[in-house]
């Protein structure tokens, strides 16, 4: 019965793990063969090649679109970290009677609902208006406008759970609000924001429709912009190019991501001080 | 006290003045023009004409169509990958440490990719005569299948590409809940006893509830939206049937910028998202003003 | 942890502030074109040197997937200030941005349209089509042909087909042997099938529109045709792109309709290719086929360097600059390029495509094309995936598209 029970969690263990990896085993497949349209690929790669790189970053300037990508995520997931926590706080915490909260929840909630698409017209507009199209303010605004909602609420499922005890025995020690925050809260629910900021780096990172609304120039290009005119109608698709471009973009996300590790474990300690 | 009260208006202030300056005139500006007939290209003005817009699209077929679909990928999409991201979190819970930790970054790298990528990937290894799942499916005697242009096939393909892509999104979130739960009530438990089972239920399940939670929510909340992969692979096809209704709007209202049409669309999309999860608001509503 | 936060910010804010500042003005003109990424762009690059060079200006080429570009470009001519002084224009949109008047008029800045021009590419830039005044020039002259598999047919003993009575039976018996399907339709609900479905139906004679404006192809020219279309379905399969190029090229697919930059590269094709067949069955009569699909280029109207603009739409479409992008995978509009002996020899298709352009179709000229493209390629998916009858699918398109056009 237990062995039984072993084998069933064993076999959807390595079924799962086949099922999330061979899609990118595939892609790593397209990009470093040299693929011919003709040609199946072949399941195990042969004839490799690293031309599909090679004409990524000198016919497609892609090191350039990694550069913006950089940029704006870096800048867009600072702020949005930093707005959505301490408002994620004090609504998870505050004692107070807030009369807005209701109605601030609601329309964080909407932003996230609403389909970017519609706001895309909008923000244009408005961005024009304020001549500041040809700077990266936009697209870093959209990006945190982006992110907020998401670090908002699930940072304060994450607040909620913390005891009030904490806090207690914070205050009896003396500590200040913002100290309370930083040096109590802020620690304990480290693996919530490390999943933020995973989520927030990817999403910034990969995010195209706000990306290609507010670009004005081909200096401006970030990593999915650049992705997206590879995929063409009158033209066959280059899938060497459209693989070593999914390799080449997953890799900043996944050293953020590893980078972000030891904070999502860092809940362990800060586990034994809720007691 | 009154110290008090100022940090907690100063701590929301940030939020409240981005959220007011990105959003108030886009969402101003979505409702005034949903009643009115504007064309960004036309050279004449627009004029209002009411509720004209809502009428013709609660008159649609395909409108109607497109909920229906939106609707059956987001049930199913959200369940498959909730309960996925548990199991995939509830695997790594028993793994040593180093182990984990790489068990960990494979399980995200799906999402990690661009969303572009993904839709073309899958598009090949589902294609019909030169896809590698057909190819493999053909070695135990199955198929072909045409994944992306069957009446049948292309929702379900469509859900799991969504699965692949976005489990880990759940994972993540439920496995990070997981990390929080106090290692000594699962030592308290050990001593009585407990066995592997009654733990999970009586231990972790309450704590990450929560998680679970924000996970069913945000899933929701994302797939009503789903657009990119469906315009990419099956552009709501065929005959409609992974029509969705941001699909819907980009085809009607962005692609050929029919700005009023499109924006009374957005709205009743949103109201619509508003009901599905109206639920689970109350309840969060109700946490808070405790 | 509190400075540290602080720094955060600070260098936040910094960067901010830093990638703020807009780019400095350059010192020459700079000249900005919109256009669909891809080998348009890489083509424009390779030969834009010298008119930069002549006349003192940058020009800034941004690249961007085709919705995205009618998007922008449809934007930006609303701006007091255009961001963009030329924009290239996929033909179907031409009704649609004329009409909007997103176009200088290319008569008054001394662009002419000369007889070189193929005519067929160079109507569409009129607006009305073909009469009035000029208002874009083909940049790009795509046409869609007829591919085959030599393999296949000389194995088969069968020739060419010259109608799609002829067609059909050739993918029938294609089929007959294991592992080899007739004809590769492109089903994808859309532009695809739409383009896929459209030059059958203009070879039996039909035509998408009255001249006013009421929909024409529910009767039974349209019947017939899309019955054809769906047996030769049943006589092959539904693929996307590319699995058609594949199949056709490596010989598990006998015949599909395509774009030439689908199969053929300079002197490379991977498979043989003819022209469209003409008329339905051997006893029918022939009619223009093969949908026209040109990439035009103007001059915006918000422009503020419209002369210079101008000059360089003229430099660009030029004969000799058009000879020099074929090396970079530009598709010629002039018939002096594609009668040019020397490129003929490295790009044998050229003649062949000289003749399917002259014979083409362009899609109906309408403002509301899209939309009409996109009731018909529901209904045709419909139909080919058997969700409705043929009947069905066109009587709801007709009137679909009927109330659209009123």
């Amino acid at each position: 019965m237990h062995n039984r029970y072993r084998l069933i969690s064993k076999l959807t263990e390595h079924l799962i793990i086949i099922w999330t990896l061979f899609p990118i085993y595939w892609m790593v497949n397209i990009a470093i063969q040299s693929t011919r349209l003709e040609n199946r690929v072949s399941l195990i790669p042969i004839s490799l090649t690293w031309k599909n790189f090679q004409r990524l970053f000198v016919e497609e300037e892609f090191a350039s679109a990694m550069m913006n990508s950089f940029i704006v995520t870096v800048v867009a997931l600072s702020i949005s970290l930093f707005i959505g926590l301490t408002c994620a706080y004090i609504l998870a915490r505050s004692r107070f009677k807030y009369p807005v909260k209701p109605l601030l929840l609601l329309w964080i909630l909407l932003v996230r609902i609403i389909p970017p698409i519609t706001f895309a017209l909008p923000l244009y507009i408005q961005m024009n208006s304020y001549n500041l199209l040809q700077t990266k303010i936009p697209i870093i605004a959209a990006h945190v406008l982006l992110n907020v909602p998401l670090v908002i609420w699930v940072m304060m499922g994450f607040f909620k759970t913390i005891p009030r005890e904490l806090e207690e025995s914070a205050k009896v020690d003396g500590a200040t609000e913002w100290q309370l925050f930083t040096k109590v809260m802020v620690p304990v629910v480290l693996p919530g924001i490390a999943a933020v900021a995973i989520f927030g780096f990817m999403m910034s990172w990969n995010e195209y429709l706000y990306g290609v609304i507010f670009v004005q120039s081909p200096g401006q290009f970030t990593v999915p912009l650049k992705l997206a005119t590879l995929n063409s109608e009158q033209e066959l698709i280059e899938w060497g190019k459209v693989a070593s471009g999914g390799i080449v973009s997953m890799i900043p996300v996944t050293f953020f991501m590893i980078g972000m590790q030891k904070f999502l474990i860092q809940g362990l300690t800060a586990g034994s001080v809720k007691e | 006290m009154k110290k008090q009260i100022v940090f907690h208006h100063i701590m929301t202030l940030p939020t409240i003045l981005i959220l007011a300056f990105l959003t108030l005139f886009p969402i101003i500006y979505t409702v005034y023009y949903s009643l009115t007939d504007f064309y960004y290209l036309s050279l004449a003005s627009s004029t209002y004409i009411g509720l004209d817009n809502y009428i013709k699209i609660l008159n649609d077929d395909i409108f109607r169509l497109s909920l229906r679909n939106t609707l059956k990928f987001m049930f199913f999409a959200v369940i498959i990958e909730t309960f996925l991201g548990l199991v995939m979190a509830l695997i790594i819970q028993n793994k040593k440490k180093r182990v984990a930790k790489i068990y960990r970054i494979l399980f995200l790298l799906p999402t990690l990719l661009p969303p572009v990528t993904v839709a073309l990937i899958w598009q090949m290894m589902l294609s019909n005569s030169r896809g590698v799942i057909n190819q493999l499916l053909s070695y135990i005697g199955l198929g072909p299948y045409n994944w992306l242009q069957d009446v049948q096939l292309a929702m379900p393909s469509i859900i799991l590409i969504d699965v692949w892509q976005w489990s880990p999104f759940a994972f993540l979130l439920i496995y990070a809940a997981i990390q929080t739960v106090p290692k000594t009530q699962y030592e308290a438990a050990m001593i009585d006893g407990a066995s592997w089972g009654a733990k999970f239920i009586y231990i972790t399940i309450p704590n990450i509830s929560q998680a679970i939670f924000v996970v069913i929510l945000l899933r929701t909340i994302d797939t009503f939206r789903l657009f990119d992969k469906v315009n990419i692979l099956t552009k709501g096809g065929p005959a409609n049937t992974t029509t969705t209704i941001t699909q819907y709007i980009y085809q009607n209202g962005v692609n050929n910028l029919k700005v009023g049409y499109g924006s009374a669309v957005s709205i009743l999309m949103v109201l619509m998202v508003l009901l599905l999860s109206s639920v689970y608001i109350k309840r969060a509503f109700g946490e808070n003003n405790g | 942890m509190k400075k540290k936060i602080i720094a955060l910010f600070l260098f936040a804010t910094l960067m901010l502030g830093l990638t703020a500042c807009s780019e400095a003005e350059a010192e020459a003109t700079k000249l900005v074109i919109a256009a669909r990424g891809g080998s348009h762009v890489d083509a424009m690059n390779a030969v834009k040197e010298k008119f930069e060079q002549e006349n003192n200006v940058t020009i800034e080429i941004l690249g961007l997937e085709g919705a995205d570009l009618k998007q922008k470009i449809s934007l930006d001519s609303k701006n007091a200030t255009a961001s963009y002084d030329l924009i290239m224009a996929d033909d179907p949109w031409m009704p649609e941005l004329c009409e909007a008047e997103i176009f200088a008029n290319l008569d008054e800045l001394g662009v002419s349209g000369d007889e070189d021009f193929e005519s067929a590419s160079l109507n569409l830039g009129k607006y009305p089509y073909a009469t009035g005044k000029l208002y874009a020039l083909p940049f790009s002259g795509n046409v869609q042909l007829f591919f085959y598999n030599k393999e296949i047919f000389s194995s088969e003993g069968l020739d060419v087909p010259t109608s799609w009575e002829e067609v059909l039976s050739a993918a029938k018996e294609i089929s007959e042997t294991e592992g080899h399907i007739g004809y590769a339709v492109r089903g994808q609900q859309g532009n695809p099938i739409v383009s896929d479905f459209l030059p059958v139906y203009w070879a039996f004679g039909g035509s998408v529109f009255n001249d006013d404006w009421t929909a024409a192809f529910n009767n039974e020219t349209g019947i017939d045709a899309l019955n054809m279309y769906i047996e030769l379905y049943n006589a092959g399969a539904n693929y996307e792109k590319a699995d058609i190029v594949s199949s056709v090229s490596e010989g598990s697919a006998g015949m599909s309709l395509g774009w030439p930059s689908w199969y053929i590269s300079g002197e490379n094709a991977s498979a043989e290719y003819a022209p469209i067949p003409s008329k339905a069955y051997n006893s029918s009569m022939e009619s223009s086929t093969g949908m026209i699909g040109n990439w035009m280029m103007g001059v915006t109207n918000n422009s503020v360097n419209k002369e210079i603009a101008a000059k360089f739409l003229t430099y660009i479409t030029s004969s000799e600059i058009q000879k020099e992008m074929v090396n970079f995978g530009g598709v010629p509009t002039r018939k002096s390029v594609y009668l040019d002996e020397e490129l003929i020899a490295k790009n044998k298709h050229f003649p062949i495509q000289l003749e399917a352009l002259t014979n083409s179709v362009a899609r109906p000229r309408t403002p509301k094309w899209s939309e009409v493209e996109t009731i018909l390629g529901a209904e045709l998916s419909a139909a080919l995936a058997g969700t409705k009858s043929v009947e069905d699918a066109l009587a709801a398109a007709e009137v679909e598209i009927n109330a659209l056009m009123q």
